[in-house]
């Protein structure tokens, strides 16, 4: 607040997306205020401990890797801690005023009635609060007190009253230490002066417990949210050891049944949209309730359209279906029976066997979706930003993370429409980058860092230890610390030269406090025992610094480490001692730590784009917008790629010829890009920050190093093919790519066409085939099938379709078709069309038309396929050229398909576009705009500090077996062949240690962790604790 | 079915026999040089590296004894590429190990020709110099532990070897047969391709295997097999604790010479040599203080059990480690029964084959859950 041209945003929303934004933004170097209208931050993904497709919670992944010093990493799970951020939880934003830049905001801080910083989350307070009701995190699965903890799994604990169950008794306020609790406690509203707002506040979920339609379901308590079951398998949630539990009578659930479509795909309810996600959310827990609840438990689930359309999705389907045994039933539920005994039956038709079955079942999961959007509205009032007639904030039509006529105002995850983790990390990346972009333009400074020098320390100086303790909160353990007798124990060790008692380290105050204290203490080590040391690590190590100490020399314990890990002492003077001794097991590996400085690397700032279609263009132009110089490389003559070149219109209103006119037109005049049309890269070696990439011009064959910072593959796909359905055999059989082009030119002739007929997944989703849903085809399908019926009416168009992929608001496109009098008939791998040319050499098409379940042959004038999307063969050179994975379709491989699903584990390269996956260009573009943000928060500085801590090679004791190369989880060590040893990327390496377990003999080393350290501090807690058995 | 050539010893004895077959290996130029034991005067039978065309008097690769587990220096042979081509004669044992020094790098297989050798045990040195100063001769052993006899004065065979289920090796270019073979005869079994290469190379003419070999192996092995899991089954009842264990490690001192003469201790230089286990005066005056005394030398015990982490997953079982203790700790024992635990846990047999990743060369994010505890 100091500094006004500070930047500083807005993220309205602490959800995944929102966390997303605000760590990229703070590691841009802007400030950021992250507010959250819950009381909680990681919005839906806090109650979920598995995703797919690893069925692990992997949040934590979205953490920076280089300069993980600077963030204290942590569980992401319990809480987020940047020095950059400001989380608000629990606030609302009322107002909204001033002008793009220059933003005046409102918030209204709502009231907890537990001042959180002074609570010690020792907890007395739940034990003795009288009243008890439903947890609403757990979905009344579980109960909770009047005062409690929102996200069970939060930490620091982060308590509240829920006023309208507290009966003011007053027996909190009793135990409470610290003193805590506050009744009186009111709404504050502040204002805050921000740049930009990126507003990230998420969906929210169809509830079946009010809705109308849900009624015919939900019989019984044993009829549950799909969110509500993730609870059942968290061992925060309702969740015993190997057993999910009915909540009717807490007996094991062993035949579950999913119902999908709750709330969604329903135009009498006016949600005539797909959620998108509850697919592969069913899937993930029908597999996970195998998993958790034992190998007896079956699990169906019944579907209209299986929609698994993104990368991977289909091939976790067949695995669900094929190696776990999940049963997916094409039915759309009509409701279920609640049976005398408490099982709730479900009656069905199978198309597979055309007959109907009644089964029962001891839990039914509802797949909710989407509820409507009233965020929108409230932001449309508050912004003043525009609604579409949807309801939703209208974005500009190619960029869906920017909204139209609020310019420094973007939008982020699943308040574009739900959307999984992967679109809600790329998301948030692109609207950050959006954002970065944006205060470019208006001259806003990233925050001014402090920086403060390293002191230079004696090397070769024997340790002489300071130890400063924190007593502000002498709460530490149920009676607190005996502070006097604390000191005398730790003067008693050797090295120890000074122990300080001080008051509020964390203040400016406390600061000064020990700054004057260590002026004359001659010492070169530094322990301070503080609470809370991850909140605050940056400042305290900054502190020591000040006060002349080398930070790799300084040490910050938590002085509630003991209680948070549950130890528990009634006597204050063994209490103290047991502290003392983790102290004193400190001390000892303190003395043992050498000065380690900080690894600098030198950053070239200019970015390498590979692939000039519209992702490729887009990215360049990113970069450029945030004074990046870029070397844009085609292998075409031309830019635009395949749907720049060739595509008019899209369903989704998006115009990508002229729109690519646009991108062109950028480039050219941008004085950032160097533009290298006809050219293939051949040569690439290096790593982030240095690379050296040699290209080839094709028609000249002139050869060019580039050297670049950083690397985007915007390479695209093509258009898959089949040998399938007499592909070849007729020129009356088109591909959707061929019809779209035929229909805009006009030369796609109609007159007197009778039948035309399509047939999706042509050649895709199926084993030794494209095995991936190419996610645009039904699109496309129905964007031409629309096309026909409107050019001419009386044509009858059937579309031969296994699941209808028209996700979100595609699916009105699916209604407008049927409106139209297309045919939509299903088929399965079992019976899929026949195609015989008939004499005159039109299509004959055969397949089973399933309302009267008997077998169809016509006449096409038209067959129309849907051959997929296929990946670009370049990839498999820039794979090798890069060390980089591809997937078995041949696609780029990111490291984590959810939380970092444009990087790779080698550091400074991204991926974005059809190079990921087959993706409609909308998404395309986004993962443009998010992978060009990824690459200038390295390449914004010239020089990029790494980390202090990065494991080390002892060349005299190194064997070469390699063994530490291969283990390495990030890629970080290399064997280089030349110079015969090993070497480290400062960058890449974690300090995770992998190395020396592999090492045999300590060549492989992280410093601050060495052997020797690490038995000392055993010996130290081992000797300590016989002291308390003789003492 | 493999193919084989026959080699006779009617005519000539065994050794000369053996000797005229490597020495045509050298002759026709299919091998620059050979690693073959032969016996140093009355003493032991040592790995001796021959280049010239001639074998030295008393190369004897059957001896029955193993002064150094040739793996180690068929690792120096190896590690850096020569441009010779080196035939290594190795048992089982040797075998294996060295072929997890070279997943560690430290030895290479690309110019190498592993000549493997059946086996029925070895001596102890001591025992060994006994054996031959009563006049025994390899061709006699082999006779005796072929008929499974007892031998003459009082001399055994290592109780490793006794327990060892590997009489041959699945690892080798050539095999050394006796099991299968006629009591006069010696079977060269091409075992790979190289191999099979290297017989046509020097122009002889093979056969097929006959098939009484490949029952003689099952037969020995099953033998052996059940010896094995006999003696385990005895060391886990007596070894059941950790005191148990200290017990049996009581009497070390410090000498390492267990793990000199390990052929998969690889490191340069171990870890307890290094200043991690520099103990200060203070320290060992502050130990003792706390528990009343402190036996000494210190890491004894510690020393045992992170040199047991490191080699289980590698251990081969040649029982080195016991012949070199100067207190006769029955390292072997314990060494063995650890490592047929961790290799069975990883689903790993230190020798099996090259492209077996070593369990700890692996990273794996879900790994022994049950003994981590890591909840997902």
């Amino acid at each position: 607040m100091t500094d006004q041209k500070t930047g500083t945003v807005l993220v309205a929303g602490a959800g995944i997306s929102g966390i997303k934004a605000a760590i990229e933004l703070a590691e841009s170097g802007y400030k950021v205020l992250l507010t959250d209208a819950s009381s909680q931050t990681g919005g839906i993904l806090s109650k979920l401990d598995y995703q797919f497709p690893s069925d692990h919670c992997g949040m934590c992944r979205m953490l920076p890797m280089v300069g993980r010093e600077y963030s204290s990493e942590y569980c992401m799970r319990k809480s987020l801690h940047h020095e950059n951020i400001e989380i608000l939880p629990f606030t609302d934003v009322q107002s909204v005023d001033g002008k793009a830049g220059e933003f005046t905001v409102e918030l209204v801080r709502k009231a907890r009635y537990v001042r959180t910083e002074e609570c010690n989350g020792v907890g007395k307070c739940l034990e003795v609060c009288p009243v008890e009701v439903d947890d609403e995190f757990n979905y009344g699965l579980t109960k909770r007190k009047a005062i409690y903890q929102p996200v069970p799994h939060n930490a620091p604990h982060m308590l509240m009253i829920d006023m309208d169950a507290c009966t003011n008794c007053g027996a909190c306020v009793d135990v409470c230490y610290p003193g805590a609790i506050d009744f009186a406690a009111k709404d504050k509203v502040e204002t805050r002066e921000v740049s930009a707002i990126v507003l990230a506040s998420g969906a929210k979920l169809y509830n079946i417990h009010d809705a109308e339609d849900a009624k015919s379901y939900v019989v019984s308590k044993d009829v549950v949210s799909a969110l509500a079951f993730e609870r059942m398998l968290s061992s925060t949630g309702s969740y015993q050891k190997d057993t999910i539990l009915r909540p009717s009578d807490g007996k094991p659930a062993k035949k579950i049944a999913w119902i999908q479509c709750m709330g969604s795909r329903n135009r009498r309810q006016k949600r005539e949209y797909c959620s998108s996600i509850c697919c592969m959310f069913a899937l993930k827990e029908a597999v996970l309730a195998k998993e958790k609840g034992g190998s007896d438990v079956e699990t169906t689930i019944f579907y209209m359209d299986m929609r698994t359309f993104g990368k991977g999705f289909h091939r976790y389907r067949t695995k669900a279906v094929e190696e776990d045994g999940v049963i997916l039933i094409r039915c759309r539920v009509q409701g279920v029976i609640k049976l005398p005994d408490g099982q709730l039956q479900i009656r069905y038709f199978d198309p597979e066997t055309n007959s109907f079955f009644t089964k029962k079942y001891d839990l039914v999961v509802m797949s909710t979706g989407q509820e409507p959007f009233a965020d929108h509205q409230k932001w449309s009032q508050i912004t003043g930003a525009q609604l579409s007639d949807r309801g939703m904030l209208t974005t500009e039509r190619n960029s869906n993370v920017r909204l139209v006529h609020s310019p420094g105002i973007f939008i982020c995850g699943s308040l574009m429409g739900l959307t999984d983790i992967s679109e809600a990390m790329s998301s948030g990346i692109a609207a950050a980058g959006e954002t970065t972009s944006f205060l470019k333009s208006i001259d806003v400074v990233r925050s001014k860092e402090e920086i403060v020098t390293e002191p230079i320390s004696e090397l070769n100086e024997l340790p002489k230890v300071a130890v400063v303790i924190c007593q502000c909160k002498d709460s530490q353990g149920a009676e607190g610390l005996d502070l006097d007798l604390l000191a005398n124990s730790l003067k008693k060790y050797s090295g120890v030269h000074v122990v300080h008692l001080a008051m509020s380290i964390c203040t400016s105050d406390g600061e000064h406090q020990i700054m004057e204290a260590m002026q004359d203490h001659n010492c070169n080590r530094l322990l301070i025992g503080v609470c809370q040391p991850y909140l605050y690590r940056r400042t305290v190590k900054n502190l020591c610094k000040k006060a002349g100490f080398h930070s790799s020399l300084t040490k910050i314990y938590d002085l509630q480490s003991l209680v948070r890990r549950g130890a528990q002492e009634p006597d204050r003077r063994i209490w103290t001692k047991k502290v003392a001794a983790e102290l004193g097991s400190e001390i000892e590996s303190l003395k043992l730590k050498s000065a380690l400085p900080m690894r600098i690397m030198t950053i070239n700032q200019t970015a390498l784009v590979i692939g000039g279609g519209m992702t490729g263009m887009q990215a360049a132009i990113s970069l450029a917008e945030k004074n990046v110089p870029v070397h844009l490389v085609e292998k075409d003559k031309e830019l635009g790629g395949l749907v720049g070149r060739t595509v008019h219109a899209t369903l989704d209103g998006l115009t990508p010829v002229s729109c690519a006119t646009d991108l062109r037109l950028k480039i050219y005049e941008s004085p950032h890009i160097t533009l290298h049309l006809n050219s293939e890269v051949t040569h690439s070696k290096g790593s982030l920050g240095a690379f050296q990439t040699k290209i080839v011009n094709k028609d000249t064959d002139e050869k060019s190093w580039l050297h670049h910072g950083a690397t985007i593959f915007a390479t695209g796909a093509h258009e898959g093919s089949t040998d399938e359905y007499c592909f070849n055999d007729s020129d009356k059989i088109l591909t959707q790519t061929e019809v779209r082009s035929g229909l805009h030119s006009g030369s796609f002739d109609l007159t007197n066409a009778e039948n035309v007929v399509m047939v999706q997944c042509a050649g895709s989703r199926e084993k030794g085939k494209l095995n991936y849903c190419s996610r645009i085809c039904c699109m496309w399908a129905v964007s031409n099938a629309i096309s026909i019926k409107k050019k001419s009416p009386e044509t009858r168009v059937i579309v031969l379709y296994r699941d209808l992929m028209t996700y979100g608001f595609n699916e009105l496109y699916y209604t407008e078709a049927r409106k139209l009098g297309v045919i939509f008939v299903n088929f399965n791998l079992n019976k899929k069309p026949e195609v015989s040319i008939s004499e005159e050499g039109k299509p004959q098409v055969s397949f089973i038309e399933t309302v009267i379940n008997e077998p169809v042959t016509l006449e096409a004038d038209y067959l129309v396929l849907s051959t997929g999307v296929a990946a670009e063969p370049a990839n498999q050179s820039l794979s090798k050229i890069f060390e980089v994975p591809l997937t078995e379709d041949g696609f780029f491989q990111e490291i984590d398909s959810k939380w970092r699903p444009l990087e790779f584990r080698k550091l400074g390269i991204f991926v974005a576009g059809t190079a990921h996956s087959p993706l409609p260009l909308r998404d395309c573009l986004m993962q443009a705009r998010a992978a060009a943000q990824k690459t200038y928060s390295f390449l914004q500085g010239k020089e990029l500090q790494t980390a202090r801590n990065v494991s080390t090679v002892r060349e005299a004791l190194c064997v070469r077996c390699k063994i530490c190369v291969r283990v390495c989880p990030y890629d970080a060590r290399k064997y280089d062949e030349t110079e015969q040893r090993i070497t480290v990327d400062s960058a890449a390496c974690q300090a995770c240690g992998m190395c020396t377990v592999g090492c045999r003999n300590n060549a492989a080393q992280v410093p601050g962790w060495s052997d020797k350290q690490i038995m000392t501090m055993v010996d130290q807690k081992l000797m300590a604790d016989l002291d308390f058995l003789t003492t | 079915m493999t193919k084989c050539i026959e080699l006779s010893f009617t005519q000539v004895d065994f050794n000369s026999q053996l000797s005229q077959f490597f020495s045509e290996l050298l002759d026709k130029k299919v091998l620059d040089g050979i690693m073959v034991p032969v016996r140093q005067g009355e003493g032991l039978a040592m790995q001796t590296l021959v280049t010239k065309t001639k074998l030295p008097e008393g190369a004897d690769p059957f001896a029955p004894v193993i002064p150094v587990n040739s793996a180690k220096l068929a690792s120096t042979l190896t590690a850096t590429p020569t441009g010779k081509r080196v035939g290594l004669v190795m048992r089982s044992c040797e075998i294996r190990a060295f072929i997890e020094l070279t997943k560690l790098n430290q030895a290479s297989l690309d110019e190498a020709l592993i000549i493997g050798l059946d086996c029925f045990g070895r001596f102890e040195n001591g025992d060994y110099k006994k054996f031959t100063a009563a006049g025994g001769t390899t061709a006699n052993f082999l006779e005796k532990a072929k008929s499974d006899e007892a031998f003459s004065g009082d001399v055994h065979l290592c109780g490793a070897c006794t327990i060892c289920e590997f009489p041959t090796t699945d690892i080798a270019d050539l095999r050394l047969g006796l099991l299968g073979a006629a009591n006069d005869k010696v079977i060269v079994e091409a075992y790979s391709e190289k191999g099979q290469q290297a017989l046509t190379d020097a122009n002889l003419t093979l056969t097929e295997t006959p098939s009484s070999r490949e029952a003689a192996i099952k037969k020995l092995t099953e033998v052996r097999l059940a010896k094995r899991d006999e003696a385990f089954a005895a060391y886990h009842e007596t070894n059941d604790s950790f005191d148990a264990l200290e017990n049996m490690l009581a009497d070390c001192v410090n000498c390492y010479n267990c793990r000199v003469a390990c052929p998969v201790c690889y490191c340069k230089e171990c870890v307890f040599v290094t200043d991690t286990f520099r103990h200060k005066s203070e320290q060992l005056i502050g130990w003792a203080d706390k528990g009343g005394s402190l036996k000494l030398p210190t890491d004894t015990f510690f020393y045992h059990l992170v040199r047991m982490s490191h080699i289980s997953t590698m251990c081969t079982g040649c029982g080195q480690c016991t012949s070199a203790c100067p207190n006769d700790i029955a390292l072997m024992p314990i060494f063995r029964t650890a490592a047929e635990k961790a290799q069975t846990r990883f689903d790993y047999q230190a020798g099996r084959s090259v492209d077996e990743p070593q369990p700890l060369a692996v990273f794996e994010f879900d790994e022994m859950i049950e003994v981590t505890g890591q909840e997902k």
